[in-house]
């Protein structure tokens, strides 16, 4: 431990520890920077979070210096406050300051430190700024404009260190220093939204989120990313219903501060045209939209033995639920299949369903495609499928249900749902609350974040109402209690309490569940 | 007030003149009477405006209609950054930003629509502009319609109204 005095406050800190860790302890809040990022190597290029050491001729920056026994820190003096203010004009002379149309507006790092250092009077006339290329297209969901840049060189640190793909590079020098891509290559690794997340101020932004909404009126749902077995915790930004992107949450169990382009555009699924907004029931050829007493009536009148398939999209409280529902017949899941795709060895797991460790731990089988298939052939008059889409992906699948009633309980028009004689319209990932269990095992909440569309139901209530409808049992009032259940029924929870898992989720201890991690 | 020196009110004691009564009406009266004989016989400083045959004169600052600024081609000034409509307190800016053909000017109002029924007239869209691109200095007042939708005015109106407030 090493002993060192900030701003007259005498403080402990690890050996090896930042000085800009420990100022940020000791202020409360972070110094002034730009290049400083806790997952990236430092670069000390910025030269904001300049601080006065004792014994020292100069200001040195705190991002680059390792706390000393005996260091005297001072952070807040006029000296270093007018050092952050100088730097902070150097990186504007030649910022274009086209705020009105720049989408980082709001929650960009030159914005919020000039509203604190900013000089007020700029130096410079406004014709005598060195023009660079604006948005420049440098890859499929990035864009870049090299005049709002303040060459901090986090995103090409991290194409360097963190995915390893060094596409980006600073090139030239002195003002005409600029962020570019490497010759002949474009920013398509699976990651590149990061950049846009840890760029300070507006030079590498969205193409999806380009021009659709200013951030200031976003609100922010904490939840999980359903892109793959990982689980990613994210932060969904939503106005007025409608989400308009996804950003990665910390937690240093899960992700990190990083996640996946592909998990971020996953949002656009649950606006998709092809939503299920209404309940509908076969009528000849046609499949017509009903009223709920309809579907009741047709539900009651199933009876008999039949096949219940759940897919791996559905939360731990629905498949518990659709279990109980099942009741004596066959609950499986399958096609074991589906839902694959190619991983990496950061975050995306070959995995691309964001519950499969649930149904191991609920013991319900995952089937292959013509096993599954045989499964339905064999049933007795009735298939139920929740989720999923096994009569498009399994064609001998398809062949078995045809003569049978097909109940089909989804988000997306599908062609199960196509073929089914009931469909009932189901909640998407991010329009309901529950339970994902990612590949190692860890319990972490979805939320709610925007309305469900039309008459879609929450999943929960109606497996609870159809429950009640077949046996004489209770059902659940709330989720609380249904995962009272849950967590009685799951061995692998080893008595974990679901109702106190909180916003960064909660580890299970793992017991052999046979689970593909 | 003036109360000639008199305590007058409720409960207040009134003298042998007041309670003859016919002095006090005429007393009440004579403010009514001098304007009378001064409009009478100074009819020109007479403060009421014969609306609508004769329209008022506002001040130049008066915050009318608003109207979209253009750029030398005819296309708004506008660049929809939206501070208008984040300004707005009654939520009455609705404005769809898309990509712009010239990369210098970047973004602009694919849709930019005033519901001005909703408008207050505060003026604050005008004063968050940073392009002045929305101005309230038409001195319309008058915004008539005969229908609740037609209140409801989009880019294209804005930016090359003419018309004296009918819509």
């Amino acid at each position: 431990m090493v002993k060192l005095t900030i701003d007259g406050q005498e403080l402990e800190f690890t050996e090896g520890t930042s000085l800009f860790d420990a100022c940020r302890e000791a202020r409360g809040e972070a110094l002034p920077h730009f290049c400083y990022h806790p997952d990236l190597p430092i670069a000390g290029v910025c030269r904001l979070c300049q601080v006065e050491i004792e014994g020292m001729p100069k200001l040195t920056i705190a991002c680059n210096t390792t706390v000393r026994d005996g260091m005297v820190v001072f952070t807040r003096n006029e000296r270093v406050r007018k050092a952050a203010q100088q730097t902070l004009e150097m990186h504007l002379i030649n910022h274009p300051v086209d705020c009105p149309i720049c989408d980082q507006a709001g929650e960009c790092g030159l914005q919020n430190q000039y509203m604190e250092y900013g000089l007020y009077e700029s130096e410079v006339e406004k014709g005598d700024k060195v023009t660079k290329a604006k948005a420049q297209v440098i890859g499929p969901h990035v864009i870049l404009d090299t005049e709002r840049c303040v060459l901090c060189t986090r995103c090409v640190r991290f194409c360097d260190h963190v995915t390893g793909t060094g596409e980006l590079g600073i090139f030239n020098r002195g003002d005409r220093a600029e962020v570019g891509i490497a010759p002949g290559k474009e920013l398509n690794n699976n990651y590149s939204l990061n950049t846009v997340d840890i760029c300070p101020v507006g030079a590498l932004t969205s193409r999806d989120f380009r021009f659709k909404k200013r951030v200031w009126l976003l609100k922010s749902t904490q939840t999980i990313c359903p892109g793959c077995a990982t689980g990613c915790n994210i932060r969904v930004d939503h106005e007025a219903d409608r989400i308009f992107r996804i950003k990665p949450r910390l937690n240093a169990d899960v992700n990190g501060r990083w996640m996946c382009d592909f998990g971020r555009l996953e949002y656009r699924r649950v606006h998709a045209e092809s939503r299920l907004d209404a309940p509908l029931l076969a009528d000849g050829d046609r499949q017509r939209e009903a009223s709920w007493d309809q579907v009741w009536s047709r539900l009651d009148a199933l009876g008999g033995k039949g096949l219940f398939v759940v897919s791996p999209w559905q939360t731990l409280e629905e498949m518990d639920l659709f279990k109980g529902l099942g009741g004596g017949n066959t609950v499986v899941s399958g096609p074991s299949e589906s839902g694959r795709g190619d991983g990496d060895e950061i975050l995306l797991s070959t995995d691309r369903t964001p519950n499969r460790k649930s149904l191991a731990w609920l013991g319900i089988d995952e089937l292959a495609g013509d096993e599954l298939a045989a499964r339905a052939r064999a049933a007795d008059g009735v298939v139920v499928v929740y989720g999923g889409d096994p009569v498009g992906e399994v064609p001998a699948f398809a062949e078995a249900v045809a003569g049978k009633t097909l109940v089909y309980l989804g988000t997306h028009r599908n062609a199960t749902s196509d073929a089914a004689q009931v469909v009932v319209p189901t909640s998407a990932w991010a329009e309901r609350d529950g339970i994902f269990v990612n590949a190692k095992g860890r319990l972490q909440l979805i939320r709610r974040v925007v309305a469900r569309p039309g008459e879609a139901r929450e999943d929960w209530r109606f497996l609870a109402d159809w429950q009640g409808r077949t046996d004489d049992q209770t059902q659940p009032a709330g989720l609380p209690e249904l995962r009272r259940g849950v967590a009685e029924r799951v061995a692998a929870l080893n008595g974990q309490d679901l109702n106190t898992i909180g916003a960064s989720g909660s580890a299970v201890a793992e017991a052999d569940t046979g689970g593909d991690a | 007030m003036r109360t000639n020196g008199k305590q007058h009110g409720y409960g207040a004691e009134m003298n042998f003149r007041e309670r003859l009564y016919v002095g006090e009406v005429f007393r009440g009266l004579w403010i009514t009477i001098k304007h009378l004989v001064r409009n009478i016989f100074y009819m020109k400083d007479m403060p009421t405006v014969q609306y609508p045959e004769v329209k008022p004169q506002y001040s130049d600052r008066f915050r009318g209609r608003h109207r979209l600024m253009q750029r030398d081609d005819g296309s708004p000034r506008c660049v929809a950054c939206m501070m208008c409509s984040t300004a707005c307190p009654a939520d009455c800016i609705h404005i769809t930003a898309a990509e712009h053909p010239d990369p210098t000017i970047e973004k602009f109002p694919e849709k930019f629509d005033i519901d001005l029924l909703r408008c207050v007239y505060c003026g604050l869209c005008e004063e968050a502009c940073p392009c002045d691109a929305i101005r309230m200095d038409t001195g319309i007042y008058e915004i008539v319609a005969d229908s609740r939708d037609k209140f409801f005015v989009n880019k294209e109106f804005l930016l090359n109204d003419e018309t004296n407030g009918t819509l």
